[in-house]
């Protein structure tokens, strides 16, 4: 399992490494090496959470290690997605240092497999998790692809506006899909908890922020789809989206206190 | 999923006259719909970063004495953010505006055609869901109930208690049976963490504790002696049965359950001329089940399997994690036992709008329970709202954009 889990992180890794060759030398090879390792990482990893799901007889969700493992996952399955339908040729690179990462940030935490405490004992656990992340893998991708339009804006002169174009609207489809999950991973949460402790909705910190993090990206939607808002503005959304994605995720686990205080 | 490269249709002006329409106007407006949400967000971040309710109390009992921050804040509302009247108005004029916009949402429908259409026809759905989901939570502040009920086995009740006293409950609810269920400690197959089998041969002085760990030989031998074939035996624990009866069909010993009701465990002795296999029970220390001895030689040693799994059980103590915790109860109209269910974390029981839920338990006294009980009317509402919120924005983010690439392909290929 471990050497699983260490193959992974070195997919992504190389990936990495090939990503940036292509970035300075521009040759195909490199891209397809490049594609090809993240493609490797994301099954590695999909066969590593399949046999950690069957080893503990549940959805391997339910603490920080084994939700880091799932946020390389999604990110990784959410760039190649995109990859398949658009070429971003710095975009592998930040998506492989993005999942590797977040494995090796995974590493430092308790990889042992824990029994679940009877809150978690559900068939939502899969669901609502499972939503949840690739709500956050899709943010993380916009957030990537912010990032890159802020630092691509600044050299105005060098960048195509065809290429602007592309990366905002590659950022909104990214940002929509997010949303789409992020919903259904809060309606999925809020059934669980009508479920397991009799209310929908407690104000709980998680329930809270991920609440925050909903109307941010509502907002971005509404801002993008009613007005036509382009450009900074809406990239610098995306990033304060996303910042408030890692809040929602990390944050409330360990300097609020509430429903979620398991997931350290 | 693709980009809407093109904003959505307008949104109808609103045509109502005088001091209302300006109101609709105001509510419609984007900026004051977004603004009340940036409102809102920032009310939630107080919520959780400044001390709640309960949080305070504890504050303040640890550190008494005045505390004239907390004071300003308390009457501000911002100790008790979700509950405050402020927080109630904002949701109001939420809702207001939300109601606004999906009635533009609707005129806008009128208006536009093709894959436009269906992408706001996909928004007011949306809309409509958040409406249905705000509903929900008033029909439940409103006409909703909740009440926590103790019971100990045996007991049976027709009330809880609720938030403003005594709340009653229109059936009498009995309380069967309450159990507890731990794991097993990690790498202890055979079973709890304590389980010890403690091995006797009084006449030479010989008492070792040996920890259970199955199918390892230890080997024994009277103090101040040196090994010999006479004096050393090869003890091995070959099997650990929590629950153990006797399957009287095949003769073969098995368990009944998981829980360390009965634990026995099998040991083999090899040694000083005899082998021997035999069955020593944690609660019956005076019986065991042997299925030898054989060689002969009568067999010294004697056991005594000290169960600690056993002990915490017995004693209603929780050691390990908890694994589950249920109460079956009944559910009686007229005298008459009408259900009868086990309730379990995620495995409420639901009887004419009454919900009930295991939410605690005494680990000192394993008779005791405490079920929350729920009744709110919302629920369907709200759950309605989530269906419908589903819908509106698979509509929105993939059927309209799915509609616009196939009509963009198919003026390509004109």
């Amino acid at each position: 399992m471990i050497s699983l889990f260490n193959a992974g992180l070195a997919a992504y890794v190389g990936a990495l490494v090939f990503a940036v060759v292509y970035l300075m030398s521009s040759r195909r090879f490199f891209d397809m090496a490049a594609n090809t390792l993240m493609a490797a990482g994301a099954l590695i990893q999909t066969v590593y959470i399949g046999m950690r799901w069957v080893e503990a007889g549940r959805a391997p969700f339910s603490n920080m290690f084994e939700s880091l493992v799932l946020f390389a996952w999604s990110v990784a399955v959410i760039y190649l997605i995109l990859r398949i339908q658009r070429n971003i040729p710095w975009l592998g690179a930040a998506a492989s240092v993005f999942s590797a990462l977040a494995l090796a940030h995974a590493s430092t935490f308790e990889a042992d497999i824990k029994p679940l405490m009877p809150a978690l004992q559900s068939n939502w656990l899969s669901f609502h998790v499972l939503t949840c992340f690739l709500g956050y893998g899709g943010f993380a991708v916009a957030f990537l692809l912010g990032i890159g339009f802020l630092v691509a804006d600044r050299s105005a002169s060098k960048v195509k506006p065809e290429t602007r174009e592309a990366l905002e609207t590659v950022m909104t489809r990214t940002i929509s899909f997010g949303f789409l999950f992020l919903t259904l991973g809060i309606l999925t949460g809020a059934v669980w908890a009508n479920s397991a402790w009799g209310t929908y909705w407690s104000w709980d910190p998680k329930e809270t922020w991920s609440l925050i993090t909903w109307f941010i990206y509502a907002i971005f939607l509404h801002c993008r789809f009613m007005r036509g808002w382009r450009g900074q503005a809406s990239a610098l959304i995306s990033i304060i989206g996303f910042a408030s994605v890692l809040f929602t995720y990390y944050g409330v686990n360990f300097l609020l206190s509430g429903l979620h205080s398991y997931a350290q | 999923m693709s980009d809407q490269n093109q904003s959505e249709a307008p949104d109808a002006p609103i045509k109502a006259p005088g001091i209302v329409g300006s109101i609709a106007s105001l509510l419609g407006s984007l900026k004051f719909s977004l603004g009340v949400v940036v409102i809102i967000a920032l009310a939630c971040i107080a919520g959780t970063v400044i001390p709640q309710g309960e949080q305070v109390s504890r504050y303040l009992m640890k550190n008494p004495g005045p505390h004239k921050g907390l004071e300003l804040m308390t009457s501000l509302g911002l100790t008790h953010v979700f509950s405050s009247w402020w927080f109630a108005v904002l949701l109001c004029v939420l809702a207001a505006s939300l109601l606004v916009c999906t009635g533009r949402r609707f005129q806008a429908i009128r208006r536009s055609s093709g894959a436009m259409r269906v992408r706001v026809g996909g928004s007011f759905v949306t809309h409509v869901s958040l409406l249905l989901v705000l509903a929900g939570g008033v029909v439940r502040v409103l006409w909703g109930e909740k009440g926590i009920l103790e019971l100990s086995e045996g007991q049976e009740t027709t009330s809880c208690a609720g938030a403003d006293g005594i709340m009653p409950i229109p059936f009498t609810v009995r309380l069967v049976k309450f159990e507890l269920e731990l794991y097993k400690s990690p790498g202890q197959a055979a079973g709890a963490e304590g389980d010890v089998l403690f091995v006797q041969w009084p006449e030479k002085g010989l008492a070792v504790k040996l920890p259970v760990e199955l199918m390892k030989a230890n080997v024994v031998v009277p103090p101040r002696e040196q090994m010999a074939p006479d004096n050393a035996f090869r003890v091995t624990v070959e099997r650990y049965v929590p629950d153990f009866f006797m399957d009287s069909a095949t003769g073969e010993a098995k368990s009944r359950s998981d829980q360390p009701n009965n634990p026995a465990l099998y040991v083999s002795v090899t040694g000083g001329g005899i082998t021997n296999a035999q069955w020593v029970f944690a609660r019956f220390p005076d019986f065991s089940k042997h299925s030898g001895p054989k060689g002969g030689a009568a067999m010294p040693l004697q056991f005594q399997f000290l169960s600690g799994s056993a002990n915490q059980a017995a004693m209603g103590r929780s050691s390990g994690p908890v694994k589950a915790f249920r109460s079956t109860v009944e559910l009686l109209e007229n005298g008459q036992v009408v259900l009868k269910k086990t309730i379990a974390v995620n495995s409420p029981l639901a009887h004419r709008g009454y919900t009930f839920y295991q939410v605690s338990y005494n680990p000192e006294d394993l008779t005791w329970t405490a079920l929350q009980v729920v009744r709110d009317p919302g629920v369907p509402i709200v759950y309605a709202g989530f269906l419908l919120m589903m819908v509106g924005l698979t509509v929105v983010f993939c059927v309209g954009p799915y509609l616009d690439d196939k009509r963009k392909k198919a003026r390509e290929a004109v």
